[in-house]
């Protein structure tokens, strides 16, 4: 029962926002596409201890993947989902079965070559992906044939909150499970796992494509979303945003990454449009805070709170 | 209900709220998306400056109705930061005009928003010809790339210059400027000797520079978005000795912008660029604009983004003064429309919905001050966006 408890507390949350902020629902949208993502990060270096920068590689791809199925083929929305997605695992598959061999400094070198190399190849094949112009020309069926992608963007926001839910149910289940739990041996201590039995290298080859098919399914939201794929999906700065987030929400347990985001997007958001000019600088001023005063992220903010009121009696 | 009657009826809202605030203030609402921040900062810079002088010149009204302006950051090329900044422009604030926009993929995935919601919107820099042909409510007060590089080829072939070597940046401007370029040249009956695309990313140009000069070609034909690597390639030109050789640079304005043209030093002198502005531009229309933009920002240039910035005001206010929030008169009312700019003369060509403008071949010289200039040396009087899709 307990488990269920943040579950609701996150539809919550969703349906509030929805009543709350009706004419923000395409930047809403956004956020909750960030944080299947993000949640896509988690999985790798918040449960797995694989540290990649690369992420922008597999989400990119899932935007192509997801954009070019509904251009040539079906523009069912579920349908792309699952195309991106795919797409998302096998590039996560083929490029993991090398970088999963490696740690440290090297994989994160590895990872960062790996999205530009994807975005470089994506510029030249503009015939098509339409280059450096983008990929345009989506237009969505209906969600189940039923519910109509609509101007004010109410349709595309429950549709996102709807994939979120089943994203994070399934990762959770995922965690809990033997396999999640081998995956946490191997980010504490990968040569004991080794010792005891755990095929640790097919391991993380099999995280990273779970996770290559998470980013994979954010990454064809986003392009249904937007209705145009650009070459920033494959951006260094949507890996190291997405990084940044993580670690602002605190790593390993889920929450955080979707905590991380919402208060990291929010700020964002919130600071841009007060002052479009200066905003960077409040973004940077709460990062460093939060690394400075919450190491362990804002999902670690209760139990600091409790620990200095501790120390106060 | 489908998609369209979900939007009309968003718009009757939006019809009905507005309908009741004419009746009292009638201010005219106008969101511009362009990047405050980051590494492309430098447009939404110039773009305010240059509408702090329009505001100085013109006043912040026209015909009665108030002017306001709403700005949203888009940061770099990011089409779904930009699509949702105007999402909420015209669904939070009920803006009654768009403008801005920096990059296609930016201003690409908002023609569907302005094709739904009947919004006008004046592109202040967004060059790839294709643009304008996604939404007819898209005006541009820029220019093209091919409207800048085959002028540049005629006047090439004219001075002397029989060969090129074509070095552009790989992505989709750079091929179209590479593209005109090639085609007015070759027609012209220039040769091309050699194509060389450049990643987007490249800092180092040695190499490039290096290939280029084995070819020995009459001049080195190139596009690089304007900023710091436009700079290194110069840099690499000049340092590379090419002159001694006899090798002529030439290029769009965008390779020796006035945000970076001081920092290419005297050995910059002489290369020859087309553009559609330069700050040098001997009109007293552009003098008078200078010294506004020196006196408001004493640290200011004026380049092709302040005048696509000032232009797009005067097709707002156009706009405003004949339809007020009825954007379809005041489109009817620009479009077609003449008028004097800092530039020179602009007409926003039906055709196209791009202004038709003289385009300038510059040189690099010294300038009276002792500071380097673009100095026009010969004018191509309207030359409209040749680039247009003609199907």
């Amino acid at each position: 029962m307990k488990s269920l408890l943040p579950f609701a507390l996150m539809a919550l949350v969703a349906v509030v926002a929805f009543y709350a902020f009706p004419y923000n629902l395409a930047f809403l949208t956004r956020v909750v596409i960030t944080m299947i993502l993000v949640l896509s990060l988690d999985l790798l270096i918040g449960v797995t201890g694989i540290d990649t920068l690369g992420q922008a590689a597999l989400y990119g791809t899932g935007a192509y993947a997801a954009g070019l199925f509904a251009v040539h083929v079906w523009a069912d929305p579920v349908a792309g989902l699952l195309v991106g997605g795919l797409a998302g695992a096998v590039v996560a598959f083929v490029s993991g079965l090398l970088l999963m061999r490696t740690h440290g400094l090297t994989l994160l070198m590895l990872t960062i070559a790996v999205a530009e190399v994807f975005q470089e190849l994506a510029n030249k094949l503009d015939w098509l992906t339409g280059g450096a112009d983008g990929l345009g020309g989506i237009t969505m069926n209906p969600v189940f044939g039923t519910w109509q992608f609509d101007f004010i963007g109410q349709t595309g926001y429950i549709y996102a909150v709807c994939v979120l839910f089943i994203v994070t149910a399934i990762l959770k289940v995922v965690i809990g499970s033997p396999f999640g739990l081998s995956l946490r041996g191997i980010k504490d201590s990968p040569a004991r796992m080794r010792a005891i039995g755990t095929p640790v290298g097919r391991r993380r080859v099999a995280v990273y494509t779970l996770a290559g098919a998470v980013a994979g399914i954010a990454g064809a939201l986003a392009a249904q979303s937007t209705a145009l794929v650009s070459l920033s999906v494959y951006d260094f700065q949507v890996s190291a945003e997405a990084m940044i987030m993580l670690i602002l929400g605190g790593t390993g347990r889920l929450w955080g990454a979707l905590i991380g985001t919402a208060v990291f997007m929010a700020v964002h958001e919130v600071a841009a449009s007060v002052d479009p000019f200066n905003w960077l600088f409040i973004i940077g001023f709460l990062v460093l805070a939060v690394v400075y005063a919450v190491p362990r992220g804002l999902i670690g903010l209760p139990e600091e709170i409790r620990r200095m009121v501790g120390r106060l009696k | 209900m489908n998609k369209t009657n979900a939007w009309k009826l968003a718009l009757a809202t939006a019809v009905a709220v507005g309908a009741t605030q004419v009746a009292r203030a009638d201010t005219i609402k106008i969101g511009v998306v362009a990047p405050f921040s980051g590494p492309f900062a430098i447009y939404g810079t110039q773009f305010k400056n240059a509408m702090d002088v329009w505001e100085a010149q013109h006043g912040k009204s026209v015909a009665g109705h108030k002017v306001e302006f709403i700005f949203k950051d888009s940061g770099g090329p990011n089409p779904s930061a930009a699509r949702t900044a105007t999402q909420e422009l015209l669904i939070k604030d009920r803006v009654n005009y768009l403008a801005g926009y920096v990059f296609t993929p930016n201003a690409l995935a908002i023609a569907p928003l302005i094709n739904q919601s009947h919004t006008p919107t004046v592109i202040w820099n967004a060059a790839t010809s294709v643009i304008n042909a996604k939404s007819k409510y898209f005006l541009r007060t820029s220019m093209t790339l091919p409207q800048v590089s085959a002028p540049l080829a005629d006047w090439a072939y004219a001075n002397g210059i029989k060969t090129v070597v074509t070095a552009v940046t790989d992505y989709g401007p750079g091929i179209d400027a590479q593209k005109a370029f090639a085609k007015e040249f070759e027609a012209k009956g220039g040769k091309i000797l050699d194509d060389i695309r450049m990643p987007i990313k490249t800092t180092d140009f040695g190499p490039f520079i290096q290939r280029a000069k084995t070819d020995k070609p009459n001049a080195i034909f190139s596009f690089i978005p304007a900023g710091p690597p436009a700079f290194s390639f110069v840099k690499a030109y000049t340092d590379n000795g090419l002159k001694a050789d006899g090798i002529k640079l030439i290029g769009t304005g965008d390779i020796d912008d006035e945000t970076t043209l001081q920092g290419l030093g005297d050995a910059s002198i002489g290369i020859i660029t087309s553009q559609h502005y330069s700050q040098a531009h001997p009109s007293k229309m552009n003098q008078e604009f200078v010294a506004e933009l020196k006196k408001l920002h004493p640290d200011a240039v004026a380049n092709f983004a302040s005048v696509g910035a000032y232009d797009g005001m005067h097709v707002l206010y156009r706009m405003i003064e004949a339809g007020g929030k009825d954007g379809a008169k005041g489109m009817k009312a620009v479009i077609g429309s003449s008028w004097e700019s800092p530039r020179g003369p602009l007409t926003l060509d039906p055709k196209t919905r791009t202004v038709t403008q003289n385009m300038y071949i510059r040189e690099i010289t010294k300038g009276p001050d002792g500071k380097l200039e673009n100095k026009e040396i010969e004018t191509i009087k309207n030359v409209p966006d040749v680039g247009y899709p003609t199907k």
